[in-house]
């Protein structure tokens, strides 16, 4: 048997249950799901009648606990099964979720939560105030040790193939902190603005913003820290690793190698870039148009290798790669690309005015642009490429631009916004064809495009549907110039087709990108087939780590792609909150207009307002955005983000079950306007202004934070109230608002207060005196329900009420009005334990069968509950019972050691 | 307040600096600073007693017995 017994639930009930067990000599786990004990009254301001301080009475009780020879504590932890082995004892699953901070290392010196650029309502002061995603619950809280809120990885980050955590940039943005969201992106490749010009933005498609009125600009916003980081600094601000006399070669210097050169360069190796083009940057700087990617912003990025100390030498096309293992790089790294076009395959294809797409647009790039003014151009296709060339063939004055496609609209692999502003720009689509021949004139030079209609058949492997020719619908498209945008290539063969085959299924190991010589590895397209940027920018850092890895045997501090913690779900996320309120982007559109003739970027920047307001709409998916500020600013290198959850089989001799009460929700009583009217809050929200470590400077208004002078309670909130379902009396709501009375009288000397009360239930040692001293300290009881509660537009509140005494109904207005909320059954086990065959009463407390003879039994022998899980019970009442519960375990305990 | 608590905190970073620069020029009372920066006066006390949670700004009581809490913003390097 692991344990003696078993506590679920840590507050005062919990803990008192353990520690009488413990200091009989019996072994307790106690399971508690929260990350700290002490339940809540360690959150109480003092307890009544005594009002002595509720902390100084519950704190001794925690530190107990947690450090008593025979209890163990598991925070952060569920019981998740429980099961009878027949014999009296128990076999309990319990899981632990990660709490990301070790917590022998971590010194409680909250400097990861002053870093943290995520804030959330603060649940344990009542949602008054923030707390951030990392943090420590508490004050008092035991263990005093921070922990991370993560609910998994962002879709923005875990949709990005670069591994960028676009989730924390935006948080660094919102923030206002824009040289630590570069540093962030520099983590994953130096082409920031790159990315934030020319992306596709997966990130954006999965945003979790666009279910409501459209994504964050996740990408504008990566060329907002990188144009504002190139506008201010000079280089890019990191240093490169201690030499560690490794060197590698890199063939291509598009983003697939300049992101491996990065990568390698910071941890330390010598490298050198081989392009074959006269600049650095290949498909970006070939093959991208200019409104697009601008070239100032690629070499500003490129610059960022060079700055680490990378060697790129232009004009050097590599033929044979064994060459440079001879000339001493201990490893090669292959990321040309897919440089060339694919032929049409179709008769004419040699007549003067056909041209491949790729070099097309890379003579036009190259400051050689064909001379299309005037004539008719044919782009067939329906690609990126086949875009990106139709939009160059208009701004090089094409009369006429058609798209030709073999399928239909929809199956276009183009990206929706390539497509669509293409066709903005003037471009007619022409779908559904397949072209047969180049019809030649006289002089070889194109007169038209032969296409054949076709029919969409069944889908093909790719899952699209095939297309099959239409028998004798041959037709003519007359026109002058023919460009062929059907597919990439790669231009392996001329140097290194031997080692690779045939890409893009060349036999390198997906996950090391290692060929099967040992010192040649591969990445990009070359690997993986025509993709995009950001694509190429993964297997970039993915090559980098292998290489790393071959030569060095472990991470030498390469920034690594994060091992994601399985994504948040999108409809969870919007769930968190009861409303959304509208909020546009804000940023300009992209500027695309009919005929353009120029080749100006399109995208307007953005400036730092319309930044933050842009990333202020990030709804914090996972809550954690892995923004990484913590990590520097934690002392004691106690984050771990790696860390993960676990499971634990245990056997037990008991099981206590002392999982306390819910608070009724306020706003299930809509006539109370709690939510709605920002002067309307709960009995524990007053508790926690009460208490010396209140949120707010003192007990005040949240709307204006002025000091309320009239201050009413509206006892029975949510019980003895069929309308809620809840007839029952939640016993203590009477005394603690009457000790909320007696200390805000203390706090706030002049203000009034009055208790809309049905009775005052004072049943308690000393309870009746405490009544009669509020009644004499000026406290206004007025006997009647109150039907409801109107708000004034200087926020003050107008109850409409029964005044029973008087017999009358009446309007009084406040400055604050408390709701003294009741309490219910809490159900968190509630499967669980009827699984098991634990009884409950009409009322969803837990059943004690035997009330009388065997308090605190529940109907399966060795299950027992203590405090409020059975029932309504205040602070006394909950010890007394846990006590009771102590005992009836222990019983139990030395019944499964007698003989049979 | 109109908005969802969630997303009022949300924006605290957002406003942070914002409020801070209205409080530069002297301390202010929730409603004054609200006024200045055209916001909601709920949703600046929710934002303004983060900052103050954590160290951005500190209160002082404003004269009378009626008085109200003035806001003014932490001195940092």
């Amino acid at each position: 048997m692991d344990y003696d017994a078993l506590v679920v639930g840590r507050g005062i009930g919990g803990m008192e249950s353990a520690l009488k067990l413990g200091d009989m000599g019996y072994r307790v786990l106690v399971v508690e799901k929260e990350a700290s004990v002490g339940g809540r009254m360690v959150l109480l301001s003092k307890v009544f009648p005594t009002l002595d301080c509720a902390s100084c009475i519950a704190t001794p009780k925690m530190a107990a606990t947690a450090h008593h020879p025979n209890v163990t504590v598991l925070t952060d932890s569920e019981v998740e099964a429980v099961s009878s082995d027949g014999g009296g004892r128990f076999l309990v699953r319990v899981h632990t979720r990660p709490r990301f901070v070790d917590l022998a290392a971590c010194t409680g010196c909250r400097q990861c939560e002053q870093a943290c650029t995520v804030a959330v309502p603060d649940e344990w002061n009542g949602e008054m105030v923030s707390r951030r995603a990392a943090y420590i619950a508490y004050p008092q809280a035991i263990p005093q040790k921070a922990l991370i809120e993560r609910r998994g990885t962002s879709p923005c980050t875990d949709a990005c193939p670069a591994g960028i955590r676009a989730h924390g940039y935006v948080s660094l943005v919102r923030s206002g902190l824009y040289e630590e969201a570069f540093q962030l992106l520099l983590e994953a490749t130096p082409l920031a603005a790159t990315l934030g010009a020319a992306c596709y933005a997966p990130c954006e498609t999965v945003c979790t913003r666009g279910e409501l009125e459209g994504p964050v600009a996740i990408r504008r916003l990566k060329r907002f820290v990188a144009e504002r980081h190139y506008a201010t600094a000079d280089g890019p601000g990191v240093t490169p690793g201690e030499p560690n006399g490794r060197r590698v070669a890199i063939v291509g210097s598009g983003p697939a190698g300049l992101t491996a050169a990065w990568q390698l360069a910071r941890a330390g190796y010598g490298v050198r870039v081989f392009e074959a083009g006269p600049e650095p940057g290949g498909f970006l700087r070939q093959a991208i148009p200019a409104y697009r990617l601008p070239a100032e912003l690629l070499d500003q990025d490129v610059a960022n290798v060079t700055a680490l100390g990378v060697e790129i030498t232009t004009n050097s096309p590599i033929a044979d790669v064994a060459a440079l293992k001879v000339e001493g790089y201990d490893a090669v790294l292959l990321a040309t690309g897919t440089p060339e076009s694919r032929p049409l395959g179709i008769p004419g294809e040699d007549l003067e005015g056909v041209q491949a797409g790729v070099a097309f647009l890379r003579d036009v790039r190259a400051g050689h642009p064909p001379d299309l003014a005037g004539k008719r151009v044919v782009v067939v296709g329906g690609g990126n490429v086949a875009m990106d060339s139709a939009r160059t063939a208009i701004r090089l004055g094409a009369s006429e631009t058609r798209v030709a496609y073999r399928r239909g609209r929809e199956e276009m692999p183009a990206h929706r916004a390539e497509l669509n502003d293409a066709l903005t720009e003037g471009a007619d689509l022409e779908l559904l064809v397949a072209p047969v021949q180049v019809i030649g004139d006289a002089d070889r030079r194109v007169a038209a495009l032969r296409c054949r209609r076709i029919e969409l058949g069944e889908p093909d492997d790719t899952g699209r549907r095939r297309p099959v020719p239409v028998p004798g619908s041959e037709f003519d498209i007359e026109c002058d110039v023919v460009i062929a945008a059907v597919g990439l290539t790669t231009a392996v063969e001329t140097f290194a087709g031997a080692l690779l085959g045939a890409p893009p299924a060349g036999p390198v190991d997906e996950r090391t990108l290692q060929s099967v010589i040992p010192w040649l590895f591969a990445a990009g397209d070359l690997v993986t087939g025509p993709s995009d940027i950001a694509r190429a920018v993964g297997q970039g850092r993915q090559a980098a780590q292998a290489i790393d890895r071959w030569l060095c045997g472990e991470r030498r501090g390469l920034a690594t792609v994060p091992d994601p913690l399985g994504v948040v779900d999108r409809a969870e996320v919007l769930a968190r909150q009861k409303s959304h309120s509208r909020r546009e982007s804000g940023l300009r559109p992209v500027n695309v207009t009919p005929r353009p003739r120029d080749f100006d970027q399109l995208e307007p920047p953005i400036g730092e307002e319309d930044a933050r307001a842009a990333a202020g709409r990030c709804l914090d998916c996972g809550v954690c955005s892995e923004c990484g500020q913590c990590l520097p600013a934690c002392p004691a290198n106690a984050i771990d983000l790696s860390m993960r959850g676990n499971d634990r089989s245990l056997e037990v001799g008991a099981v206590v079950l002392a999982t306390g009460y819910r608070i009724f929700p306020a706003d299930l009583k809509p006539q109370y306007g709690h939510g709605r009217f920002a002067n309307v809050i709960t009995g524990l929200q007053m508790e926690r202004l009460l208490a010396p470590t209140r949120p707010y400077t003192s007990v005040l208004r949240p709307s204006d934070g002025k000091i309320p002078m009239r201050i009413a309670y509206v006892m029975c909130t949510g019980s003895r109230d069929e309308s809620v379902g809840n007839p029952l009396c939640s016993k203590f709501c009477c005394m603690y608002s009457l000790k909320q009375n007696q200390l805000i009288m203390g706090v706030l000397r002049f203000a009034e207060v009055t208790v809309h009360y049905i009775d005052i239930r004072a049943v308690g040692k000393g309870y009746e005196e405490f009544f009669e001293q509020s009644k004499g300290m000026g406290v206004n009881f007025v006997k009647g329900r109150v039907a409801e509660i109107r708000e004034t537009p200087e926020a003050n509140l107008i109850l409409r009420y029964e005044d029973v005494d008087h017999g009358t109904l009446a309007e009084a207005e406040y400055d604050l009005v408390v709701l003294a909320v009741g309490v219910q059954p809490n159900q968190d086990l509630g499967q669980l334990l009827a699984a098991q065959g634990v009884a409950f009463d009409d009322r969803a407390y837990v059943d004690e069968v035997d009330e009388d003879y065997r308090p605190t039994a529940t109907s399966v022998p060795g299950i027992f509950v203590a405090g409020a899980l059975s029932g309504p019970r205040d602070i006394p009442e909950s010890i007394l019972h846990a006590g009771a519960a102590a005992i009836q375990v222990a019983a139990h305990l030395e019944s499964l050691k007698a003989p049979a | 307040m109109s908005r969802d608590i969630r997303e009022v905190v949300r924006d605290e970073p957002l406003m942070r600096d914002r409020l801070l620069e209205l409080l530069a020029d002297g301390p202010l009372t929730v409603p004054e600073l609200a006024a200045a920066a055209h916001m909601p006066a709920s949703e600046v006390m929710v934002w303004l007693m983060g900052m103050r949670k954590y160290g951005y700004v500190f209160e002082e009581k404003g004269p009378g017995r009626l008085f109200e809490y003035r806001y003014s913003a932490v001195k940092r390097p």
